[in-house]
Protein backbone atom coordinates (compact mmCIF):
# COMPACT_ATOMS: atom_id res chain seq x y z
CA UNK A 1 0.00 0.00 0.00
CA UNK A 2 2.70 2.41 0.80
CA UNK A 3 5.23 1.22 -2.24
CA UNK A 4 2.20 2.20 -4.28
CA UNK A 5 1.71 5.78 -3.11
CA UNK A 6 5.34 6.24 -3.35
CA UNK A 7 5.16 5.28 -7.12
CA UNK A 8 2.07 7.45 -7.48
CA UNK A 9 3.79 10.23 -5.52
CA UNK A 10 6.80 9.64 -8.19
CA UNK A 11 4.44 9.56 -11.07
CA UNK A 12 2.78 13.14 -10.05
CA UNK A 13 5.86 14.53 -9.70
CA UNK A 14 7.32 13.24 -12.89
CA UNK A 15 4.16 14.48 -14.58
CA UNK A 16 4.78 17.91 -13.35
CA UNK A 17 7.69 18.21 -14.43
CA UNK A 18 8.39 20.69 -17.70
CA UNK A 19 11.03 21.23 -20.01
CA UNK A 20 13.91 19.02 -21.38
CA UNK A 21 15.34 16.90 -18.72
CA UNK A 22 18.99 17.89 -17.35
CA UNK A 23 21.94 18.37 -19.25
CA UNK A 24 24.01 16.07 -18.85
CA UNK A 25 27.54 17.93 -17.46
CA UNK A 26 31.20 16.94 -17.20
CA UNK A 27 32.71 16.46 -14.38
CA UNK A 28 35.80 18.19 -15.74
CA UNK A 29 34.86 21.44 -16.52
CA UNK A 30 31.44 23.24 -15.78
CA UNK A 31 29.04 24.73 -18.23
CA UNK A 32 29.45 28.05 -17.81
CA UNK A 33 33.41 27.56 -18.10
CA UNK A 34 32.92 25.55 -20.98
CA UNK A 35 30.86 28.24 -22.71
CA UNK A 36 33.21 30.84 -22.23
CA UNK A 37 36.39 28.61 -23.02
CA UNK A 38 34.31 28.21 -26.46
CA UNK A 39 33.34 31.54 -26.53
CA UNK A 40 36.86 32.82 -26.53
CA UNK A 41 37.80 30.06 -29.04
CA UNK A 42 35.54 31.75 -31.49
CA UNK A 43 36.80 35.27 -30.76
CA UNK A 44 40.69 34.51 -30.87
CA UNK A 45 39.17 33.06 -34.95
CA UNK A 46 37.71 36.59 -35.30
CA UNK A 47 40.50 38.40 -34.19
CA UNK A 48 43.09 36.40 -35.77
CA UNK A 49 40.94 37.01 -39.22
CA UNK A 50 41.68 41.23 -38.36
CA UNK A 51 45.19 40.24 -38.24
CA UNK A 52 45.35 38.51 -41.27
CA UNK A 53 43.71 41.68 -42.96
CA UNK A 54 46.44 43.80 -41.63
CA UNK A 55 49.63 41.75 -42.35
CA UNK A 56 48.16 41.46 -45.97
CA UNK A 57 47.65 45.72 -46.06
CA UNK A 58 50.96 45.99 -44.58
CA UNK A 59 52.75 43.93 -46.79
CA UNK A 60 50.48 44.36 -50.27
CA UNK A 61 50.68 48.45 -49.27
CA UNK A 62 54.45 47.97 -48.42
CA UNK A 63 55.60 51.59 -47.65
CA UNK A 64 58.78 52.52 -47.00
CA UNK A 65 57.70 53.41 -43.72
CA UNK A 66 54.89 52.36 -41.79
CA UNK A 67 52.37 53.79 -40.71
CA UNK A 68 52.69 55.80 -44.17
CA UNK A 69 53.39 59.18 -44.16
CA UNK A 70 51.96 61.32 -42.74
CA UNK A 71 50.18 59.55 -40.23
CA UNK A 72 51.53 59.53 -37.10
CA UNK A 73 50.21 57.38 -33.87
CA UNK A 74 50.40 58.50 -29.81
CA UNK A 75 52.73 55.76 -28.74
CA UNK A 76 53.44 56.95 -24.97
CA UNK A 77 49.58 57.32 -24.61
CA UNK A 78 48.51 54.30 -25.58
CA UNK A 79 51.39 52.85 -23.91
CA UNK A 80 49.90 54.60 -20.65
CA UNK A 81 46.71 53.21 -21.91
CA UNK A 82 48.18 50.20 -21.96
CA UNK A 83 49.38 49.71 -18.39
CA UNK A 84 46.10 50.98 -17.38
CA UNK A 85 44.18 48.01 -18.81
CA UNK A 86 47.21 45.39 -17.84
CA UNK A 87 46.52 46.85 -13.92
CA UNK A 88 42.70 46.42 -14.19
CA UNK A 89 43.76 42.62 -14.95
CA UNK A 90 45.14 42.38 -11.54
CA UNK A 91 42.63 44.04 -9.66
CA UNK A 92 40.16 41.27 -11.16
CA UNK A 93 42.31 38.80 -9.27
CA UNK A 94 42.53 40.31 -6.53
CA UNK A 95 38.46 40.33 -6.80
CA UNK A 96 38.33 36.49 -7.18
CA UNK A 97 40.89 36.15 -4.78
CA UNK A 98 38.98 37.63 -2.01
CA UNK A 99 35.81 35.90 -2.84
CA UNK A 100 37.57 33.04 -2.74
CA UNK A 101 38.70 33.23 1.06
CA UNK A 102 35.28 35.19 1.75
CA UNK A 103 36.26 38.52 1.86
CA UNK A 104 33.26 40.56 0.21
CA UNK A 105 34.36 43.61 0.66
CA UNK A 106 37.78 43.17 -1.25
CA UNK A 107 35.40 41.72 -4.10
CA UNK A 108 33.32 45.47 -4.04
CA UNK A 109 36.51 46.88 -4.17
CA UNK A 110 38.53 44.81 -6.76
CA UNK A 111 35.53 44.88 -9.13
CA UNK A 112 34.70 48.60 -8.70
CA UNK A 113 38.30 49.39 -9.55
CA UNK A 114 38.35 46.98 -12.50
CA UNK A 115 35.23 48.65 -13.61
CA UNK A 116 36.76 52.04 -13.30
CA UNK A 117 39.78 51.98 -14.88
CA UNK A 118 38.46 49.74 -18.00
CA UNK A 119 36.30 52.58 -18.30
CA UNK A 120 39.65 54.88 -18.37
CA UNK A 121 40.87 53.31 -20.92
CA UNK A 122 37.61 53.12 -22.87
CA UNK A 123 37.48 56.78 -22.22
CA UNK A 124 41.25 57.68 -23.58
CA UNK A 125 41.18 55.40 -26.39
CA UNK A 126 37.68 57.84 -27.60
CA UNK A 127 39.61 60.49 -26.37
CA UNK A 128 42.26 59.12 -29.04
CA UNK A 129 40.16 58.61 -31.84
CA UNK A 130 39.22 62.62 -31.70
CA UNK A 131 42.68 64.08 -31.76
CA UNK A 132 44.30 61.27 -34.08
CA UNK A 133 43.69 63.52 -37.05
CA UNK A 134 42.52 60.76 -39.84
CA UNK A 135 39.36 58.64 -40.32
CA UNK A 136 38.64 55.11 -41.25
CA UNK A 137 38.16 56.47 -44.60
CA UNK A 138 41.54 57.44 -45.16
CA UNK A 139 43.51 54.97 -46.76
CA UNK A 140 43.38 51.14 -45.87
CA UNK A 141 45.93 52.35 -42.75
CA UNK A 142 43.24 54.44 -41.15
CA UNK A 143 40.58 51.65 -42.09
CA UNK A 144 42.43 48.85 -40.61
CA UNK A 145 43.66 50.95 -37.77
CA UNK A 146 39.86 52.03 -36.87
CA UNK A 147 38.79 48.02 -37.32
CA UNK A 148 41.07 46.59 -35.22
CA UNK A 149 41.48 49.80 -32.68
CA UNK A 150 37.39 49.55 -32.30
CA UNK A 151 36.96 45.88 -32.39
CA UNK A 152 39.04 45.43 -29.45
CA UNK A 153 37.24 48.71 -28.05
CA UNK A 154 33.92 46.97 -28.54
CA UNK A 155 34.97 43.75 -26.42
CA UNK A 156 36.14 46.24 -23.89
CA UNK A 157 32.70 47.76 -23.83
CA UNK A 158 30.84 44.48 -23.61
CA UNK A 159 33.48 43.54 -20.62
CA UNK A 160 32.44 46.73 -18.86
CA UNK A 161 28.86 45.71 -19.20
CA UNK A 162 29.33 42.22 -17.81
CA UNK A 163 31.27 43.64 -15.09
CA UNK A 164 28.60 45.74 -14.02
CA UNK A 165 26.29 42.95 -13.60
CA UNK A 166 28.69 41.20 -11.40
CA UNK A 167 29.32 44.69 -9.38
CA UNK A 168 25.77 45.15 -9.00
CA UNK A 169 25.33 41.41 -7.47
CA UNK A 170 28.32 41.82 -5.42
CA UNK A 171 26.84 44.55 -3.62
CA UNK A 172 23.98 42.74 -3.32
CA UNK A 173 25.47 39.81 -1.82
CA UNK A 174 25.48 37.23 -4.04
CA UNK A 175 28.42 35.73 -4.33
CA UNK A 176 29.88 33.61 -2.25
CA UNK A 177 33.64 31.95 -1.53
CA UNK A 178 32.75 27.99 -2.91
CA UNK A 179 33.79 27.90 -6.41
CA UNK A 180 29.89 27.27 -7.83
CA UNK A 181 29.00 30.39 -5.84
CA UNK A 182 31.06 32.84 -7.47
CA UNK A 183 30.88 31.86 -11.35
CA UNK A 184 29.22 34.87 -11.98
CA UNK A 185 32.70 36.87 -11.16
CA UNK A 186 34.72 34.36 -12.35
CA UNK A 187 33.47 34.12 -15.92
CA UNK A 188 33.61 37.82 -16.80
CA UNK A 189 37.02 37.43 -15.28
CA UNK A 190 37.88 35.50 -17.80
CA UNK A 191 36.65 37.43 -20.48
CA UNK A 192 38.21 40.79 -19.40
CA UNK A 193 41.60 38.45 -19.19
CA UNK A 194 41.33 37.46 -22.73
CA UNK A 195 40.20 41.41 -23.28
CA UNK A 196 43.52 41.77 -22.38
CA UNK A 197 45.58 40.02 -23.80
CA UNK A 198 44.43 40.93 -27.12
CA UNK A 199 45.33 44.61 -26.59
CA UNK A 200 48.98 43.74 -25.75
CA UNK A 201 48.68 41.67 -29.09
CA UNK A 202 47.32 44.92 -30.88
CA UNK A 203 49.12 47.25 -29.32
CA UNK A 204 52.54 45.20 -29.69
CA UNK A 205 51.37 44.85 -33.48
CA UNK A 206 50.21 48.25 -34.36
CA UNK A 207 51.31 50.78 -32.70
CA UNK A 208 55.08 49.82 -31.85
CA UNK A 209 56.23 47.13 -34.54
CA UNK B 1 46.53 22.41 -15.90
CA UNK B 2 43.24 23.22 -15.41
CA UNK B 3 40.81 26.21 -17.31
CA UNK B 4 39.61 29.26 -14.65
CA UNK B 5 40.17 32.11 -13.90
CA UNK B 6 43.71 32.07 -12.49
CA UNK B 7 45.14 29.97 -15.00
CA UNK B 8 44.02 32.91 -17.54
CA UNK B 9 45.64 35.20 -15.18
CA UNK B 10 48.92 33.62 -15.46
CA UNK B 11 48.61 34.30 -19.17
CA UNK B 12 48.03 37.81 -18.99
CA UNK B 13 51.19 38.11 -16.81
CA UNK B 14 53.15 36.14 -19.57
CA UNK B 15 51.72 37.94 -22.43
CA UNK B 16 52.56 41.22 -21.07
CA UNK B 17 56.15 40.43 -19.55
CA UNK B 18 56.86 39.10 -23.51
CA UNK B 19 55.24 42.29 -25.10
CA UNK B 20 57.00 44.88 -22.51
CA UNK B 21 60.30 42.69 -24.11
CA UNK B 22 59.26 43.36 -27.54
CA UNK B 23 58.46 46.80 -26.81
CA UNK B 24 61.61 47.43 -25.23
CA UNK B 25 63.66 45.95 -28.35
CA UNK B 26 61.73 47.48 -30.47
CA UNK B 27 62.49 50.90 -29.98
CA UNK B 28 65.84 49.89 -28.66
CA UNK B 29 66.69 48.86 -32.26
CA UNK B 30 64.55 48.34 -35.41
CA UNK B 31 60.73 47.34 -35.95
CA UNK B 32 61.97 44.08 -38.13
CA UNK B 33 64.13 42.96 -34.88
CA UNK B 34 61.29 43.37 -32.85
CA UNK B 35 58.70 41.66 -35.36
CA UNK B 36 61.56 38.76 -35.59
CA UNK B 37 61.24 38.25 -31.70
CA UNK B 38 57.93 38.68 -31.66
CA UNK B 39 57.70 35.79 -34.66
CA UNK B 40 60.32 33.28 -32.40
CA UNK B 41 58.01 33.87 -29.09
CA UNK B 42 55.16 32.89 -31.34
CA UNK B 43 56.73 29.77 -32.03
CA UNK B 44 57.94 28.95 -28.76
CA UNK B 45 54.84 29.35 -28.19
CA UNK B 46 53.14 27.10 -30.06
CA UNK B 47 55.43 24.20 -29.63
CA UNK B 48 55.08 24.81 -26.05
CA UNK B 49 51.40 25.05 -26.70
CA UNK B 50 51.54 21.53 -29.06
CA UNK B 51 53.54 19.57 -26.00
CA UNK B 52 51.33 20.28 -23.61
CA UNK B 53 48.16 19.24 -25.44
CA UNK B 54 50.31 16.24 -26.48
CA UNK B 55 50.80 15.16 -22.78
CA UNK B 56 47.61 16.33 -21.91
CA UNK B 57 45.94 13.55 -24.72
CA UNK B 58 48.17 11.06 -23.79
CA UNK B 59 47.41 11.09 -19.85
CA UNK B 60 43.29 11.17 -20.78
CA UNK B 61 44.07 8.25 -22.77
CA UNK B 62 46.45 6.78 -19.52
CA UNK B 63 43.54 7.20 -17.43
CA UNK B 64 40.83 5.33 -19.42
Amino acid sequence: MESASVAVGQAHADHHHHGPPEANQSSRIDRQTLGILLFIVSEVMLFGAFFASYFFLRVVVDPQSWPPEPFELPKAVAGMNTAILISSSFTVHYALESIRRGNRTGLKLGLVATWLLGATFLFIQINEYVHLGFSARDLSFGSIFYSLTGLHGAHVFVGLCLLSFATIRAFRGHFGPKEEDHLGVEVPGIYWHFVDIMWIIVYVTVYIL
Amino acid sequence: MKFNEAAVFKWVVIVGAAGALIVAVTLLTRPLVGALLLLVIAVVGCVYGYRWSRRRWRDLGARK
